[in-house]
């Protein structure tokens, strides 16, 4: 595989490391330094359909440039969010993590690494537990030697399936 | 006090002016009832024609508890088909969507053509003397109706009281109207996915929901931000809604109107908007081509919506303001389904079909900012209704303040009362009278 220059010195290790610390951001409800971690042109999507090609003209359960990542996370500290009322508890295990060639779209913003990986994300609110599945990918682009997210994908393995309320992110 | 029977007295005195038994909402012998009755013999939202495109295209869906595949025949013409081989019963079709030139059972292999016609029998040597296959087509929905490219079916024949179509659809056209006419090729699809969400929840539930303007200050105060405005919902718009002004509801938001024009069905009139500097370039080219093909004066009142949320009773609403289809889908007595379907205006610029669809993920989805808290707040208030504190459920908002609507016939109040909740629960009890 070809490394583009602005990546070297960051390798697979670095990847994998990145990509669980990212996990447990979420699992440690830090959401503003999760949001930090983005590109400003950088972007979260959980497509609402199996292998759904882009996310523009199509319905997502995600798709949140920064804008409304960070209203999102507005309303997830918000007092009167009745969904987090009380809020979920979340755990994420990643795994099967790879190195991926470069993948683009027309509507992708450039990005230097692929990370393929597994995750699993159960949440437990209230007496009820629930598990999600799915592959995930990030796009990366290293920005002043440090990787941020261009988009990540999380490709739920029922994502055409009926959900009740998802209020946090996988 | 309302016992636990369900014969057409019992049932009626669980629906009294000003208040209905929670019974409604808790019992699964009266889902059981509204499954065989309401959901058999109303009129009911099947789907629209942009869904099967070509012969031989089809959705499934459920009627209440009935498994029916829209399809389009090889004619061209719409059919909606019971989903069930008329040799031993097996679902013929598992996929929510696809394609086939034949419907052909994967048990025993009966076939049948598109029009649910039976083609060919195995080993046809083998049937019974006197079998016809014409004795075994596919049934059909008793009635279908159609409107601007709507499909809708009753389960039961003509007659016994029930509405025809015209009847029934009559005076919810102008809404529906109101949403298609805004494609500058007069026709909308329904193409662009389905978000699904349930809740655990009874489905009446989100059918008062739709038209409740009460409850969104207090619901989805998540939404709103420090000068009371919402999210903006519409392409061109600089900001959304005033919902609330200071700590109480907005004026302006107090003044939506709800419309109960008859058999259940009722609207909600539109949030205060500024009409006027709507822009955005997407918007601007979408004026264009609207104007182009309605004219100038056609095209601000089609803009100009009257109208927030439309609830065809018992089973769809149609939503101007994000625009999309929402149908209800009872599972249980405590467990509902919702399909929302983004609108796509054929001939519009793509950015503003785009815009509405991105904007449905905000607004609908299951992990979306708003309909979230509903589902929470449907899930809370069936978790109460288990309470033996209560056995009445209050629904006297305005009760005798309604006013005579634009049409005749039609009563109108404000929609932070609950003057179309009421107009439903007559519906409900005249289609659970026994037959
Ligand atoms: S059950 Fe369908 S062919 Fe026998
Ligand atoms: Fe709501």
């Amino acid at each position: 595989m070809d490394v583009p220059a602005a990546t070297r010195g960051i390798g697979r290790e670095a990847c994998e490391r990145f990509v669980i610390d990212e996990a447990r951001l979420l699992d440690d409800r830090r959401l503003r330094d999760w949001l930090a971690l983005f590109t400003d042109d950088g972007a979260y999507w959980v497509p609402a359909e199996p292998n759904q090609p882009t996310p523009h003209g199509r319905v997502s359960l995600f798709y949140d440039d920064r804008e409304l990542m960070g209203n999102r996370i507005e309303r997830l500290e918000h007092p009167l969010i009745h969904v987090q009322t009380p809020p979920s508890r979340t755990v994420h295990l990643v795994g099967s993590i790879t190195l991926e060639p470069m993948r683009t779209e027309p509507w992708l913003p450039a990005a230097d690494l692929l990370v393929q990986s597994s995750v699993m994300m159960a949440e437990c609110r209230l007496d009820a537990q629930r598990l999600f599945a799915a592959r995930q990918w990030h796009w990366l682009r290293v920005v002043d030697g440090r990787l941020r997210i261009v988009l990540k994908r999380v490709d739920l393995v029922d994502c055409d399936a009926a959900f009740e309320a998802i209020a946090l992110p996988i | 006090m309302p016992d636990g029977s369900t014969d057409t007295r019992s049932l009626a005195a669980l629906v009294q002016p000003g208040r209905v038994h929670r019974r409604v909402y808790t019992d699964p012998e009266i889902f059981e009832l509204e499954m065989a009755r309401l959901f058999g013999r109303s009129w009911l939202y099947v789907g629209h024609a942009s869904q099967v495109p070509s012969p031989g295209d089809f959705i499934t869906t459920e009627l209440g508890r009935q498994p029916v595949i829209l399809i389009r025949h090889q004619d061209g013409t719409i059919r909606v088909l019971l989903n069930r081989c008329t040799h031993r019963g097996v679902k013929l079709l598992a996929e929510r969507s696809g394609n086939r030139p034949r419907l052909v059972c994967l048990y025993h292999g009966w076939t049948y053509d598109t029009d649910g016609a039976l083609a060919r029998v195995p080993i046809d040597e083998g049937c019974a003397p006197g079998f016809r296959t014409c004795d075994f087509n596919l049934a059909t929905a008793a009635r279908t109706g159609t409107y601007r490219g709507f499909v809708f079916a009753s389960l039961a024949p003509e007659g016994g009281g029930l509405p025809t179509f015209d009847e029934w659809i009559a005076p919810m056209r102008r809404n529906i109207d109101d949403i298609v006419d805004r494609a500058p090729a007069g026709e909308i699809a329904l193409d662009v996915g389905v978000h699904r969400y349930r809740f655990r929840g009874n489905w009446k539930m989100q059918v008062e929901n739709v038209i409740d303007s009460y409850h969104v200050p207090f619901s989805h105060a998540s939404t709103v931000n420090r000068k009371g405005v919402q999210f903006s919902r519409r392409e061109g718009d600089a900001e959304g809604a005033k919902v609330v002004d200071g700590q109480r509801t907005a004026a302006s938001w107090k003044r939506r109107r709800g419309h109960d024009v008859g058999h259940g069905h009722g609207w909600t009139s539109n949030t205060e908007l500024d009409e006027g500097s709507r822009s955005s370039p997407a918007w601007n080219e979408y004026r264009q081509a609207l104007d182009a093909a309605v004219g100038r004066e056609r095209a601000e009142q089609i803009l100009t919506p009257r109208m927030h949320n439309s609830m065809l009773y018992p089973n769809a609403s149609f939503m101007g303001l994000n625009m999309h289809i929402r149908v209800i889908r009872p599972l249980a007595v405590d467990l509902t389904e919702v399909n929302v379907y983004p609108i796509r205006l054929v001939g519009a610029p793509e950015a503003i079909n785009v815009r509405n669809t991105r904007l449905l993920n905000v607004t609908h989805a299951a992990a979306s900012f708003v309909q979230s808290d509903d589902i929470e707040a449907f899930a809370r208030q069936q978790a109460g209704l288990a309470s033996r504190q209560g056995d009445w459920v209050d629904i006297s908002r305005g009760l005798d303040a309604d006013e005579p609507g634009d049409e005749p016939g039609t009563r109108c109040a404000p929609s932070t009362g609950e003057l179309l909740v009421r107009a439903q629960f007559r519906a409900w009890l005249d289609l659970m009278r026994e037959a």
